[in-house]
């Protein structure tokens, strides 16, 4: 038995032992347990070290809150750190580290940090690390390198560096009602809701539904309120309408009634099941939501209450009631309210001595005074806890007689002896995702705490100890009345479940902190004491908002879930103000800690989805070297062994210009335009005429943007009357067809066109080269192929090895070309067709390299020089520019700065010292590798052109034109490149296309 | 006649996959018809395209949108104002259409080559699919024959509710292969069957 197991009780499983590790000591505990209560079991009270000082820390809470007791998670090479102890389910084989700690937990060299109090203030990091301003230090790097120290002594866990291996997944779910927490609100309100036919998803953080129920000891209906509760969660798993969400914690509630939540679904096991993510990332778009999310106790303030062994009331009472773990042996209680009393009793039953009982109430009421009889405590009304005893873990403890009305402590302070200290300071609501929804919480005098307001709309409402109704018999009815109200429905009077609970008033006494001697903890992660607080007050921070962003209260992990309320009450009191008048801060999402993988979910890995052509298989099997253009894969190059890839390109090329090429260019965008304005409505879209284009025919088309610059190129075809192919570039696919949307929805509805993306209906094949007429009549059946039937620019329909295939003649190379249309399913059918019928030809297939070689030996545009800066002008596109009509971006296109002498326009560059140029190089008039400077503009593309043996390039120049035939200068000191050039026109090779015009 | 090739050939593995602790909870298919075609009508057509498409096909749209209907042979759905999806397991569905839907009335682009139709059915096919849409696949909200136009991130889907727990979904051809992995691995938790 471990020293601190009770015999019986707790909802563990005591067959099953469970075998984990702690800062790799072994340790065991029973299925059921959590991290944070094995260990206690095992009687083990320091946890970690505190953010700043080192200070030793041990479990303070018993949820999602802790801010001590945190852990790093090891799994195989992957950590993961910042975990609560307490939200850890140890399996089989759990590694948990201790953290912020050097060389060990119970020996951590920085605790030295605690005699350096003053030093490390509120404000410290804004005070340091500004660099000495004056003296011999002063521009120096001194304190870059003293930070490098001090950040490694204040902070939470070390990130991992090994790739996470889990698999993340997201959900998206749609309700009726969405259940936030399943306490006995959460419950009775997705039972409510459920009976009415609403959908319900009923969503829980811990892994058991009941909430409070499980560790209570109260009775519901009879029975023990957790049994009460496991019964109402297996009634509600059966039924069709209803989904069940443990271990999952909706931490973000945004616009339009959408929440996410994150499923821990695998953190709990040894080893996920096949397929099984680790989380679920839900998106949940809810009617209504029903908010039960509890509330959460507060510590106290007083000198030394973040020692080990002080842990809040509620806590220990868990500890005791749901996992049989007892958090001291001798145990005392210091509270402002009654609930506490409750906590105390438990233990007593457990096991436990309580040895004393501080209130800091002056009247103890007839029924707290009943149950603390029971409890044999020795009772201290009046009193205050003003200093804690002991080393790494708490020895005992000082009261001193306590005025409530003015903080003043009295009489001679009284050593009580003990090893455990439960605190409460009182409950505040888990306002949280009420708060990122909008509502401005309100200040409850009373209650001591900031509630929700009343909801004016069904997107929420609100249940249980979430509004401020502490007790069950109250959540049990809210609950009901908030589900009924969730679905839809009128709530009717009905028989409750009757609740037997121990006596109490809700309502705290205004307490918040004992001013003595000794450092106060407010803010138990991030090391903010009282005395921060009221320095940060004294420096002149006066809102609240300030407050935290100076004192970092109610930062980190836990985000102030026990430390806002008591630091608010600390501010007003320093302001002299009332609480509700120094106001809150406004929760943002999350409510806690998510994985990074879960928001990445199944993109995590796989970041982008792989666009195929038809022929993409064929491209990989016959030795292509793909690569991405955007999501496309196409082939680079086909290269033979041993082939660098300027040899396989500058074969490729050769080969097409001396017999035939073949390339696939299925990737290019293909938009049907159709309708009875079709042809009106190309011309609007290009800058030249389309509705004198006869069908069966093709042309070049150029379209500019609004504001005058060029957009996009590409041929289009008409198939028909009112039947037009267009084709774009493959980089702006998308791009147009949002633009021809766009115009056709918004500024010219009332053309009848409809526009649709047939880019994946049609394989495309692009055959180019003297020889390739020969290869298709070779191949085609049903159309000659010759000038008369096909001419430049003309369309026929014919069939290539039983497939019906679409054939214009064009060229992007310069050559004799062709582009093959078929269907995209026949694609490769077609295309083993073209390269059987090119053997005899020496047909090559060529990749991107030689595509881009064959366009910039003719000087061809693509998006590189369409890179939305230039105009059709600049590009030497101005016979394309149509005056006998308007177009868009024609009125924008003659702006004085568009057609300014000094423009960037197209040349063509030819390297004079015979080596490469690269893209992106600038052109300069005079050299000057030290200081490189006066460019003239840049190089677009570049490559070896077999065709003039040379090495060239296209480059957007001043006043390009002008400069055809002058020398100048490539500049690229990035890659150390400086040599001469010629500025020559783009048209390098058969400039007046003899070739492709046959 | 020459058999049009699938992209999902490569990836394509008939047989279990996945974790079959409670057995196959989706099976997954290629339905590969032989026609899919976009019908859209002129504004103010509507009624006459959807009466064009119970000519050709006897299938009769319901009003409303995103309204479809499935005989098991041919199916339609709208997935735009005046836009329909129109699948057919024979080929040539087109020139069915051509006479019908004149110019007066809208148009017909033939898509049967550019969008690839993956078949999801099985108990937990709602649960895959919440996977990759945001869209309410509850009977209530999506009802057998209705359509509906999504994307999975970069990936545009039109789905067809074709059963209580089966749905057809059309993607671009391009995007076929990606997308199916995709969804075999989404359908690994719950084991999945292809056929």
């Amino acid at each position: 038995m471990s020293p601190r197991r009770t015999e019986t009780g707790g909802r563990i499983d005591r067959l099953r032992t469970i075998r984990f590790t702690f800062d790799g000591a072994p340790y065991t505990g029973h299925a059921g347990d959590t991290l944070a209560s094995a260990l206690l079991a095992n009687g083990v009270t320091l946890f970690g070290r505190s953010f700043k000082y080192h200070r030793p820390r041990g479990v303070l809470t018993a949820g999602v809150e802790e801010p001590n007791a945190l852990v790093t998670v090891l799994r195989g090479e992957v950590r993961e750190p910042n975990i609560p102890a307490t939200m850890v389910e140890i399996y089989d084989g759990l590694a948990a580290m201790s953290q912020n700690r050097f060389p060990s937990l119970a020996w951590d060299v920085n605790a030295i940090n605690q005699l350096g109090g003053k030093l490390l203030s509120a404000g410290f990091y804004y005070k340091t690390f500004m660099g000495p301003v004056v003296g011999p230090l002063k521009g120096t790097r001194f304190w870059m390198f003293c930070e490098h120290f001090i950040r490694r002594a204040a902070g939470l866990g070390k990130a991992g560096t090994a790739p996470d291996t889990a698999r993340y997944e997201r959900m998206n779910a749609f309700c009726d009602v969405l259940v936030v927490g399943s306490g006995p609100a959460g419950l009775m309100a997705a039972r409510a809701a459920a009976d009415q036919g609403a959908r319900v998803i009923l969503a829980e953080l811990e892994p058991h539904f009941g909430g409070s129920a499980n560790w209570s000891g109260e009775t519901i209906d009879g029975m023990p309120a957790a049994d009460w509760a496991a019964r109402a969660a297996g009634q509600l798993e059966g039924h069709d309408n209803v989904r069940l969400l443990p271990r999952t914690t909706v931490w973000g509630y945004y616009d339009g009634n959408t929440l996410a939540a994150i499923e821990r679904v695998t953190d709990h096991k040894e080893t996920p099941d096949k397929g099984e993510p680790r989380h679920r990332y839900w998106t949940i778009r809810a009617k209504s939501v029903v908010l039960a999310t509890g509330s959460l106790e507060r510590p106290l303030v007083f000198p030394g209450n973040d020692r080990p062994g002080v842990m809040l009331a509620h806590a220990a009472e868990r500890y005791a009631n749901e996992y049989g773990v007892l958090p001291g042996h001798r145990v005392a209680l210091f509270t402002n309210n009654d609930s506490a009393y409750r906590a105390a009793l438990a233990l007593k039953k457990a096991g436990a001595a309580v040895v004393a009982i501080v209130d800091a109430r002056p009247e103890l009421s007839s029924e707290m005074r009943k149950l603390a009889g029971e409890t044999e405590a020795e009772i201290f009304s009046g009193h205050a806890v003003i200093a804690t005893e002991g080393g790494k873990a708490l020895s005992g403890f000082k009261v001193q007689r306590f005025d409530m009305a003015s903080g003043a402590l009295s009489g001679d302070a009284r050593s009580i002896h003990a090893d455990c200290l439960l605190m409460s300071g009182g409950w505040s609501p888990t306002i949280h995702l009420a708060s990122q929804a909008g509502a401005k919480a309100e200040w409850n005098e009373a209650l001591q705490a900031f509630l929700p307001p009343k909801p004016t709309t069904r997107q929420w409402i609100g249940a249980g100890a979430f509004t401020g109704s502490f007790s069950t018999a109250e959540a049990i009815a809210e609950g009901r009345a908030a589900g009924l109200s969730a679905a839809g429905a009128t709530a009717t009077p009905a028989a409750l479940p009757a609740v037997g609970a121990a006596p109490g008033d809700p309502d705290p006494a205004p307490v918040f902190e004992i001013k003595a001697a000794g450092k106060s903890f407010v803010d138990f992660q991030h090391d903010v004491t009282a005395d921060d607080v009221r320095l940060a007050h004294r420096e002149g921070f006066v809102s609240v908002e300030h407050l935290k962003r100076y004192t970092t209260l109610g930062m980190a992990t836990d985000q102030g879930k026990s430390s806002n309320i008591p630091g608010l009450a600390i501010m007003a009191e320093a302001l002299g103000k009332p609480i509700p008048q120094v106001g809150t801060t406004r929760f943002r999402p999350p409510f806690s800690a998510v994985s990074i993988g879960s928001l990445a979910a199944e993109r995590f890995g796989d970041l982008k989805p792989e666009r195929l052509t038809p022929m993409h298989d064929w491209h990989v099997a016959n030795g292509a070297t793909m690569y991405s253009a955007g999501l496309w894969y196409r082939p680079m190059i086909y290269g033979h062994p041993g082939e660098t890839i300027e040899q396989a390109y500058v074969r490729e090329a050769r080969a097409t210009r001396e017999s035939a090429g073949i390339v696939d260019v299925s990737t290019l965008g293909k938009i049907a335009v159709q309708g009875p304005d079709a042809a009106e409505f190309l011309d609007r879209v290009y800058t030249n005429m389309f509705s004198t284009l006869a069908v069966g025919k093709a042309r070049y088309g150029l379209m500019l943007r609004e504001d005058g610059l060029a957009f996009d190129d590409g041929t289009t075809w008409r198939l028909g009357e009112q039947d037009f192919l267009m084709t774009t570039t493959t980089a702006n696919a998308g791009k147009v067809m949002q633009h021809l949307e766009y115009f056709l929805d918004v500024i010219w509805p009332e053309l009848k066109v409809h526009v649709t993306s047939v880019t994946d209906q049609w394989a495309g094949a692009a055959i180019g080269g003297p020889n390739a007429r020969q290869i298709l009549a070779a191949c085609v059946s049903g159309t000659a192929v010759d000038n008369a039937a096909l001419p430049f620019m003309g369309i026929v329909h014919g069939e290539i090895a039983g497939v019906p295939v679409m054939i214009c003649r064009l060229s992007f190379s310069g050559e004799m070309a062709f582009e093959v249309y078929s269907g995209a399913g026949y694609g490769t059918h077609v295309w083993e067709a073209l390269i059987e019928a090119g053997k005899p030809f020496g047909l090559v297939t060529y990749g991107l390299e030689a595509l881009g070689t064959l366009r910039i030996e003719k000087g061809h545009v693509t998006g590189a020089e369409i890179d939305g800066r230039t105009t059709g002008r600049d590009l030497h596109l101005d016979w394309m520019l149509s005056k006998k009509k308007p177009f868009i971006g024609s009125a924008m296109m003659d702006r004085e700065g568009l057609i300014a002498p000094d423009r960037l326009e197209l040349v063509g560059i030819v390297s004079l010292d015979n080596q490469p140029l690269n893209g992106g190089a600038h052109i300069v008039e005079e050299l000057d590798e030290a200081n490189p400077h006066g460019s003239l503009g840049h190089i677009t593309a570049c490559c070896y052109s077999p065709a003039l043996g040379k090495y060239i390039a296209l480059a957007l120049v001043k006043g390009g034109k002008a400069r055809r035939g002058t020398r100048a200068y490539v500049s690229d000191p990035l890659r150390n490149r400086f040599g001469p050039v010629e500025i020559v026109s783009n048209h390098f090779f058969d400039p007046d296309g003899s070739r492709m015009h046959g | 006649m020459v058999e049009r090739q699938s992209p999902l050939e490569p990836v394509l593995h008939p047989g279990s996959h996945g974790n079959f602790e409670h057995g196959v909870e989706i099976i997954l298919s290629e339905t590969r018809p032989g026609s899919i075609l976009q019908l859209a009508a002129w504004p103010g057509q509507e009624k006459a395209l959807m009466a064009g498409i119970r000519t050709v096909t006897g299938l009769a749209l319901p009003d409303g949108a995103g309204g479809g209907v499935t005989d098991g042979v041919r199916s339609v759905f709208g997935f735009a104002p005046g836009k329909f999806t129109m699948v057919d397991e024979a080929e040539g569905l087109a020139s069915a259409f051509a006479d019908v839907v004149t110019p007066s009335i809208g148009t017909v682009t033939d898509l049967s080559h550019g969008r690839t139709a993956i078949r999801i059915a099985g108990p937990k096919a709602e649960w895959v699919l919440a996977k990759f849409f945001a869209i309410d696949f509850a009977l209530p909200a999506f009802p057998i024959g209705a359509g509906r136009s999504t994307m999975h991130h970069d990936v545009f889907a039109q789905i067809q509710r074709t059963g209580a727990d089966q749905f057809d979904i059309y993607v671009f051809r391009s995007f076929a292969r990606s997308f199916w992995k995709a969804l075999c691995h989404a359908s690994e938790e719950v084991g999945y069957e292809v056929q």
